[in-house]
């Protein structure tokens, strides 16, 4: 077997790339490794491809500033070389931050930290505030959620929700949740979203959501 | 700004990357820097465009001029259609999210018959008056090009011209002409008529149509002093050094065709009597080996596609295809690159050919016969005999393949029942073959027969025939279902008589038939390509509100003498070819391939006398 090298690179994804699906990005990043010339390992076996690994997916029009992408490389070059090689064949809104060897295994992914940011035509941020406020006051918060498993099982996330701050700004109210990722057990920001434009009690709410940190069971960064 | 608007609807539709742009390789440019703003329509959805090479040669074309500027623009699936309607957000281009009816043109390009109420609609979504007599100002002028217009005449009173032919050359000088004129203050009339002095434009308005009672047409004559009474085609002399994109825009989406294409010729020496597009594309003109191996490198280099296909009508007849392929596949090998080579006839298909193939994924492979007896490929001028296509599947069978697709066409002139079995039959032969090769049973073999209704198309040895009712292509899909009702591996499909005839209305049809399309767009009508989408009682209903009758155009047998509504489009085929070809055809007698011998079709005069040496 030849030497392989991993690298972990930590990328944002933002503006029109948050319409980039995750079976689409992983096309994007596997062209764009291509295009940098960086020396990425290939799969092997009858057709082989470029490996990559995307430990956390992120769901379709989420804003990140803090995705993983895993590849080998089969020669070691500098991180630096690599990140500006690749930075340097990227379409729009795609931006690797950082590379460096894996400390983690992706199975220490336990949270995600998300930033929403709620508005609403007509409803000023102290309302906005408010309605959040009885919103997390519920009993339950109760959504469906979908497995190939179990198929729909009702499961209630507000004892998964945790809020870590809350700001307004203007007609606008932002907080920053943690909720729960990986493979124990994950709740996706959409799930968020749509109790909250289910339970929070205002037809129009437009919410924008940001992926700031993904984080251990310690709650320490993933890396 | 309208990208605030379309970006807080994208999360309601199906695969948003489409609607957005931003794309690796996407050209944005200054507007307030440019004379001349394109609007490149492709009417069917992004991802059947964006697969599209005519449409990626253009647009690269025009951006390499600075003072140009080329967008893309994709019919909306139905489900953002409705948004877009819904939310007033007009039509717009990918690149600057800006409403299309602000640009100086709107091009389209025209593939495929079923895709007329399309245009209709875009042009109504775009919010420009879908009638080019309601349109009076300069800009936007709508032009269409592509293999369709070589009869325009049902889309006549929607576009003000029509380019005809190859783009390359043609579309740069009417842009110029046109920033010369729009400085210079001119009207939309003024445009068109100087317009018209470029050969290769046609401008429909300045043609009167006068019909006989019974329907055909009688006269068609130049109203303006600027119109030729013919209008000739344009083409690229050499091919070897006509403008080739060293990249494409790389899409997020998966397109149908996902990968780096290289044209490798165009034309086709072949002369299948059913194929317009062996006859509009002509001459056949190559590329050297060295052009298409440095187009290959720049484009997969700038795209990171990891798969190239050599695009042609018929890749096979490339005259250096195996040190072609030899010098390619060091390049390819090299980059993991896979080579695709799509369009390769039967009767080239050697064991070096396969193995290529192979390199890429043993797949099932297809061929097209295109009908079951020898006598009928002899009417039909497919020059494949029997031998070849066995050889072709023991070559097949021997490397392992063990699904063979093969395409038929129903209702080809002289067919008979025999001819029809003779399908299922041949079907039989290579089961009977595969286990002679193989040793396996017979079952073992997928063969899929997929049967397309012939359609008769303009400019083709067979314009003059009529194209099968629907009973009589209902009774040969019961002869071929009984004939091949014994043989369990065999699988068969058709397409759709109804879909099938309303192409061959609007093939040959004439500028009667544009309040038809309008009609049949007023009633919903859209995406007529698409099974799901398909409303043939919308089209029934536009033609009997217009008193006219689909029989006449798809199942009416012509007489050689008879003025087509296409005959002041001169594409260099002479019709008095097409009348000795459809005669030698009646006779089942086949025409050599060009290559071998010249058949005096009349092309070889638009580049000086010969088209080989």
């Amino acid at each position: 077997m030849d030497e392989k090298y991993e690298v972990r690179g930590v990328f944002e994804k933002k503006d029109r790339a948050v319409f980039i699906s995750h079976l689409d990005l992983f096309r994007t990043m596997q062209r764009a490794m291509k295009r940098s010339g960086i020396p990425v390992w290939y799969s092997q076996g009858f057709n082989p491809r470029i490996y990559l690994n995307f430990p956390l997916a992120l769901s379709l029009g989420v804003e990140s500033c803090t995705e993983i992408m895993d590849f080998e490389v089969t020669e070691m070059l500098p991180y630096e070389d690599m990140l500006k090689a690749l930075n340097r064949v990227l379409p729009e809104g795609l931006h690797f931050i950082s590379m460096a060897a894996p400390v983690c295994k992706n199975k220490d992914i336990a949270f995600a930290e998300y930033e929403f940011e709620f508005s609403a035509e007509g409803i000023n941020g102290e309302a906005l505030a408010a309605a959040f406020d009885r919103f997390m006051a519920l009993d339950k918060i109760e959504v469906e959620k979908h497995s190939k498993k179990k198929g729909t099982v009702l499961i209630d996330i507000k004892p998964h929700i945790n809020v870590v701050s809350s700001e307004i700004t203007g007609d606008h109210f932002k907080d920053a949740i943690i909720l729960p990722a990986g493979m124990e057990l994950n709740i996706n920001s959409n799930v968020f979203n749509e109790a909250f434009i289910r339970y929070g009690g205002i037809n129009n709410v437009e919410i924008s959501t940001k992926r700031t940190k993904i984080l251990k069971n310690d709650g320490e960064k993933f890396a | 700004m309208l990208k605030d608007k379309i970006e807080k609807l994208l999360l309601q539709v199906r695969t948003p990357s489409r609607y957005i742009g931003g794309e690796l390789n996407s050209v944005v440019k200054d507007k307030s820097k440019v004379d001349m703003r394109f609007a490149f329509c492709f009417p069917d959805t992004y991802e059947i465009g964006m697969s599209h090479l005519g449409m990626k040669i253009l647009y690269s074309l025009t951006n390499e001029r600075e003072n140009f500027w080329c967008e893309r623009v994709f019919a909306p699936d139905v489900d953002f259609e409705k948004l877009m309607r819904e939310n007033g957000i007009p039509l717009y281009g990918l690149e600057s999210l800006e409403p299309v009816k602000d640009f100086d043109f709107i091009g389209f390009t025209v593939q495929f018959e079923m895709c007329y109420t399309n245009i209709l609609n875009m042009l109504d979504l775009a919010g420009v008056p879908v009638r080019a007599a309601d349109r009076k100002e300069l800009s936007p002028i709508v032009v269409a090009g592509g293999p369709c217009v070589c009869n325009p005449e049902p889309l006549a009173d929607f576009i003000d011209l029509f380019i005809i032919g190859e783009g390359e050359e043609v579309n740069l000088e009417l842009y110029d002409l046109y920033v010369e004129m729009k400085k210079k203050g001119s009207s939309k009339q003024e445009f068109l008529e100087a317009a018209a002095g470029i050969e290769g434009i046609y401008v429909p308005s300045f043609y009167n149509v006068t019909y006989e009672e019974d329907g055909r047409v009688k006269s068609f004559t130049p109203n303006n002093a600027c119109a030729a009474p013919v209008v000739r085609k344009r083409i690229i002399k050499d091919m070897d050094k006509v403008f080739y994109p060293d990249t494409f825009v790389v899409p997020y989406c998966e397109i149908v065709h996902d990968r780096a294409i290289v044209e490798v010729l165009r034309g086709c020496i072949r002369g299948c009597r059913f194929c317009q597009a062996g006859y509009i594309y002509r001459p056949f003109r190559e590329k050297t080996t060295d052009t298409v191996c440095n187009e290959t490198k720049a484009l997969c280099e700038s795209t990171g596609y990891e798969e190239v296909s050599l695009s042609s009508l018929s890749t096979s007849d490339f005259s250096d295809i195996e040190n072609m392929l030899v010098k390619l596949s060091d390049y390819t090998e090299k980059e993991r690159v896979n080579l695709s080579l799509p369009s390769m006839r039967i009767d080239r298909f050697s064991r070096e050919l396969m193995e290529q193939i192979q390199k890429v994924r043993k797949s099932g492979l297809t061929f097209a016969p295109e009908a079951g007896t020898q006598r009928l490929r002899d009417v039909i001028n497919k020059n494949i005999t029997e031998d070849e296509i066995f050889r072709a599947c023991r070559l097949a069978f021997e490397g392992g393949y063990d699904a063979v697709k093969l395409y038929f066409m129903l209702g080809l002139p002289t067919e008979t029942d025999e001819d029809i079995t003779g399908i299922a039959d041949l079907a039989r032969r290579i089961t009977g073959l595969f286990s002679e090769v193989t040793g396996k049973p017979g079952k073992r073999l997928k063969i899929s027969i997929s049967c397309a209704t012939f359609v008769p198309k303009p400019f083709t040895p067979f314009e003059f025939e009529p194209q099968a009712t629907e009973a009589e292509i209902r009774h040969k899909q019961d002869v071929l279902l009984d004939a091949a009702r014994n043989q369990k591996n065999v699988s068969v499909s058709w397409s759709k008589y109804k879909v099938s005839v309303m192409e061959a209305v609007l093939a040959r049809g004439d500028r009667r038939l544009c309040n038809v399309v309008y009609d049949a767009w007023q009633n919903g009508c859209k995406f007529d390509g698409w099974d799901e989408h398909y409303n043939y009682e919308g089209w029934v209903k536009a033609f009997e509100k217009n008193g006219l009758d689909m029989d006449f155009y798809a199942c009416r047998k012509r007489d050689f003498d008879e003025l087509f509504p296409w005959d002041h489009l001169d594409y260099y085929v002479s019709k008095q070819f097409l009348v000795r070809e459809n005669r030698t055809a009646h006779e089942g007698v086949t025409t050599p391939n060009c290559r071998e011998k010249c058949a005096g079709c009349g092309v070889s005069k638009c580049i000086g006398g010969s088209c080989f040496g």
